[in-house]
């Protein structure tokens, strides 16, 4: 373990738990109109794209160290979001791990809208490669013959 | 207005949508344009160590919750829960098929659960995601539709 530690040091250095703070943005009708539009679904509750959140807060604290993309997502939707409200969303690491030799960095993000309402809680799981090292897709690349 | 209750080994009406390279790159753009990266631009992707652009998985995640908000109505939207793993890539030019088999009906909180296998297959008949959902028994109502009279649908 010492020496796979050694290996992702900036990995290793980001604790679980840490607080990636918050951000908030208005969702507009033309954001949901232009979500509807690109996935072919003119009713879609629109909570997808909320998947990014998590990765947002994590680039602000961490994008010139760390790439996390992802490898899925695990989402639990309260109530969709409406139109014209601000959304306010915070977010921490919730966990990371090595598995086969791949370190991962669980980010949990929480939105709610500016009535209180919970939207919804979604967790990213990223497959973390420090900045400036191997590429991130490399390995996955291999397996998927990308 | 009554809809029917789902049970195990139940399949769920598939959703099938293409993939094109103007929808990945328009992807990137919503709500947050997240600028160039290996799901919109080739050279990014290079940049990654792969020899195209790939569909962004949050892509297919749109895909699986339109299969659940279609069987599920409020039932999704109000309480759902997914967890999907991307497990293939997706290309511009793929036509992928959203789909859910029922696996368990039981009850949480003494409320009725039903919880699935959820899973896209692009035009191969190749998993490219695959998870499990849970929400409640379908619902009727799909109450973030709002008719032209201003009525949740």
């Amino acid at each position: 373990m010492s020496a796979e530690l050694d290996e992702h040091k900036v990995w290793a250095s980001i604790p679980v738990g840490d607080d990636l703070g918050s951000l908030d943005y208005v969702l507009t009708e033309q954001m949901v109109a232009d979500y509807r539009r690109v996935v072919d679904n003119p009713q879609a509750a629109y909570p997808t794209v909320a998947a990014r959140h998590p990765a947002n807060l994590f680039y602000r604290k961490y994008a010139a160290v760390m790439r996390v993309p992802n490898m899925g997502h695990d989402s639990e939707y309260f109530n969709p979001p409406v139109a014209g409200k601000r959304i306010t969303i915070s977010g921490r690491i919730a966990d990371k791990y090595i598995r086969r030799g791949h370190p991962y960095i669980i980010v949990e993000a929480v939105a709610v809208d500016e009535d209180g309402r919970l939207i919804e809680k979604s967790r990213l799981v990223g497959h973390a490669r420090e900045v400036g090292r191997e590429a991130a897709h490399e390995t996955i690349a291999k397996k998927w013959g990308a | 207005m009554m809809t029917a209750q789902l049970k195990v080994g139940d399949q769920l009406q598939t959703v099938t949508h293409e993939v094109t390279n103007d929808k990945m790159i328009e992807f990137e753009k919503c709500v947050w344009d997240r600028g160039r990266n290996s799901h919109s631009d080739i050279n990014a992707a290079k940049a990654d160590g792969i020899t195209r652009t790939i569909a962004s998985g949050q892509n297919q995640m749109a895909f699986v919750h339109e299969l659940l908000e279609k069987n599920f109505g409020d039932a999704w939207v109000y309480g759902g829960k997914i967890s999907l793993r991307y497990i293939h890539p997706v290309y511009a030019g793929d036509r992928l098929t959203a789909t859910g088999l029922v696996t368990e009906v039981g009850e949480v909180d003494g409320k009725p659960r039903v919880t699935l296998q959820v899973w896209c297959e692009n035009q191969d008949g190749r998993k490219t995601s695959a998870g499990t959902a849970s929400a409640g028994q379908p619902s009727p109502l799909k109450s973030w539709i709002k008719t032209e009279s201003g009525a949740a649908a």
